[in-house]
């Protein structure tokens, strides 16, 4: 992992032992958007993780499916 | 189970607020009432110069901090504030506010802005003349002769000072009803020759506040601020004395017209605002001191870059304003649009979200004006929060009714994947998916809940309208922490543990805070890793505990608005649950 990347992962790493608890929120996806960003991150990089987690992170509404959505090219079904 | 842990915690919560209600000795209303009312009369004596030297029998501690003795003043009268002005250099430097305490008891002293260098904390506004070609000028010893005995709203005071050399200067200063002086600096040439002078003014602190310090993430906007150009330029104490120091006692200096600058407090603003619409240099200056005054001068100057000339028999004139008293944030508003005064908003703190955080402070403003405190203001707004979202939580209703639908099929994945909850979670989802329905909102709404929360800090920790701000009960001021504190036993101990360990000081709100906190944690699932499962299980003691350093309004905001989501989803999940039984059970027998 680059530098960029680490601190990005840290970043949602924190999110997830602090906000997320406090939100209260649950994901419409599988995996929720805080593990995807973090799965997208290492296996994409930061600029194109980040670009993929922001991209679910928007679809992640009311007006979506939801549903399995795994990170693309990570080899899981 | 885990609805009866939910009722329980806010049972819980509701029967502490109660027995602590009960037990926590309050202040009887009218006495308080009454305590303002001597303050206010004790600290504005009608007609009393400050300088004077004041009667020995008012020992009101009320009373403000000591006016400076034995120099000549003129008294200052105006509904919000008083003071005076010392002929002595012209300066105003002593300016006390009618309306503000300096802590939430009543008998507490007035906030006093402006203090003469003999004082304390000395601050204060200071205006002259700079000239070239031998002509004597004002200074700060000059004893300036004044042309009335008051200065006071529809009243003008002229002060006037003849160098003997054939020049008279003027300063005609007059004030509004609320924090705004009027200055009209003139120069009359009596000589034979044109004269050129430079007008100038100035803010002068010779100490540097010991609290100036942000809140939590934020760094303070304490200091030197301005306007320049339109944009918003800000030093605070430490960087002003290095700048100054490496730049021979310039921090920073720029060109402009239309612009402000002063020297900034949380709360209150001593600020210059040049009138007349000519090139000004602002700048921002520190000159090292010792002895009494070690901290040294915090300057904030304006100068005109060109004189303004005097012909024989003329008067050179410049205008302008200064402001000393509280950001009170439509009062800021009005004077930028009447005086026509760049960005003198930006004098109070609204953070980087200020387009967002403005709006919420005037809607809280407007709720306050409806309901009369700012505390049921806050919860008004967060109903109003949830009203805007309703059209989501309805098709989240809707939603819910097809689940009795599909609960069989829930039901099964439940059964099948009970031992591998990760599985479980994603199979259940794969049923909403095709389904098309979902019990939960997503990530997108939640998310904006965040930039929401921040503008209510900012309002709550930044604007003068919280300030003092009471609520029921022990709170008496929604924008500093909850005062009561756990480890004294809530005051049945008698000693203060902060004063041993700062950090030792939990509130009840936190307190209660935690306790929703935990409460909505058990209407969710935990997560499936087991040492974030153990961290989440931590987290409503942590916040608790970071909570409670923090602004006790937010802390309330916090509580009301975890017990309506937590109500909201608890009904959801129960009507889900009855829904699901019923429909469950019948395909069993079959």
């Amino acid at each position: 992992m680059t530098p960029l990347a680490r601190m990005l992962d840290g970043a949602v790493l924190v999110y997830q032992w602090t906000l997320s608890p406090l939100l209260g929120g649950r994901c419409r996806f599988h995996p929720s958007c805080s593990c995807y960003a973090r799965e997208a991150i290492a296996a994409h990089g930061a600029i194109r993780g980040a670009g993929l987690a922001g991209w679910r992170i928007l679809r992640c509404n009311p007006w979506c499916d939801g549903g399995y959505d795994p990170v693309p090219g990570t080899g899981r079904d | 189970m885990d609805n009866k842990r939910l009722i329980l915690a806010m049972v819980l919560s509701v029967a502490i607020l109660a027995v602590f209600q009960w037990v926590m000795p309050h202040p009887k209303p009218h006495q308080t009432a009454k305590q303002v009312e001597a303050s206010s009369t004790t600290a504005t004596p009608p007609g009393q110069v400050p300088g004077a030297v004041q009667d020995a029998s008012g020992t009101n501690p009320a009373a403000i901090a000591q006016a400076p003795q034995a120099d000549v003043r003129i008294p200052i009268d105006a509904p919000r504030v008083h003071g005076s002005i010392n002929l002595v250099g012209g300066r105003l430097d002593d300016l006390v506010l009618k309306d503000y305490h300096e802590t939430v008891k009543a008998d507490s002293p007035l906030v006093r802005v402006l203090e003469p260098g003999s004082e304390k904390q000395p601050n204060f506004i200071q205006f002259g003349w700079s000239a070239a070609g031998g002509v004597a000028v004002p200074d700060s010893r000059t004893v300036w002769k004044a042309d009335g005995d008051a200065l006071s709203p529809g009243h003008p005071l002229t002060l006037s000072w003849d160098n003997g050399a054939g020049v008279v200067f003027r300063i005609i200063y007059s004030i509004d009803d609320n924090y705004m002086f009027g200055v009209d600096q003139q120069v009359d040439n009596h000589t034979a020759a044109p004269i050129s002078v430079f007008p100038w003014s100035r803010v002068s602190r010779l100490y540097a506040p010991v609290d100036a310090s942000g809140g939590f993430l934020v760094g303070g906007d304490e200091g030197a601020i301005g306007i320049f150009d339109g944009r918003l330029q800000q030093k605070d104490y430490k960087s002003l004395v290095k700048d100054a120091d490496a730049h021979g006692g310039v921090a920073f200096s720029a060109g402009d017209t239309g612009g402000w600058a002063g020297i900034n407090d949380k709360y209150w603003l001593t600020a210059l605002l040049p009138d007349s619409p000519v090139p000004m240099t602002g700048s921002f200056r520190h000159i090292d001191g010792e002895g009494e005054h070690a901290a040294g001068t915090y300057q904030v100057d304006f100068t005109t870059q060109s004189p303004l000339s005097a012909a024989p028999g003329a008067t050179a004139r410049f205008l302008s304003h200064a402001f000393a008293g509280a950001k009170e944030v439509h009062l800021l508003d009005t004077y930028q649009s009447q005086l026509h005064v760049a960005d003198f908003w930006k004098a109070v703190d609204f953070g980087w979200f200020a387009f967002l955080t403005r709006p919420i402070f005037f809607v809280l403003d407007w709720l306050n004006t409806v309901f009369g405190n700012f505390g049921l203001a806050l919860m008004g707004f967060t109903l109003i929060v949830k009203a805007l979202f309703f059209p989501l939580a309805n098709k989240q209703f809707r939603s819910m009714s097809k689940m009795k639908l599909i609960a069989p099929k829930v039901a099964a994945v439940r059964e099948r994947f009970k031992d591998d909850p990760a599985r479980q979670q994603q199979e259940m989802l794969q049923v909403y998916r095709t389904e098309k329905i979902n019990p939960v909102s997503g990530c997108l709404p939640m998310l904006v809940q965040i930039p929401v929360f921040w503008c209510l800090y900012k309002v709550l920790y930044g604007t003068i309208e919280m300030r003092h701000a009471p609520f029921f009960g022990w709170i008496h001021d929604l924008s500093a922490p909850d005062p009561t504190n756990l480890f004294n036993l809530f005051g049945l101990l008698p000693f203060d543990p902060t004063h041993y360990v700062a950090a030792l000081h939990i509130g009840v709100w936190p307190i209660i805070l935690g306790g929703t906190m935990f409460a909505m944690q058990r209407l969710n699932p935990p997560p499936p890793d087991p040492m974030q499962a153990r961290i989440f299980m931590l987290m409503p003691v942590i916040f608790a505990y970071f909570m409670a350093a923090q602004p006790a309004g937010l802390v309330i905001y916090y509580c009301w608005n975890n017990l309506l989501t937590a109500v909201q989803q608890w009904f959801i999940q129960k009507r889900v649950a009855g829904e699901g039984k019923t429909v469950q059970s019948a395909p069993a027998k079959g």
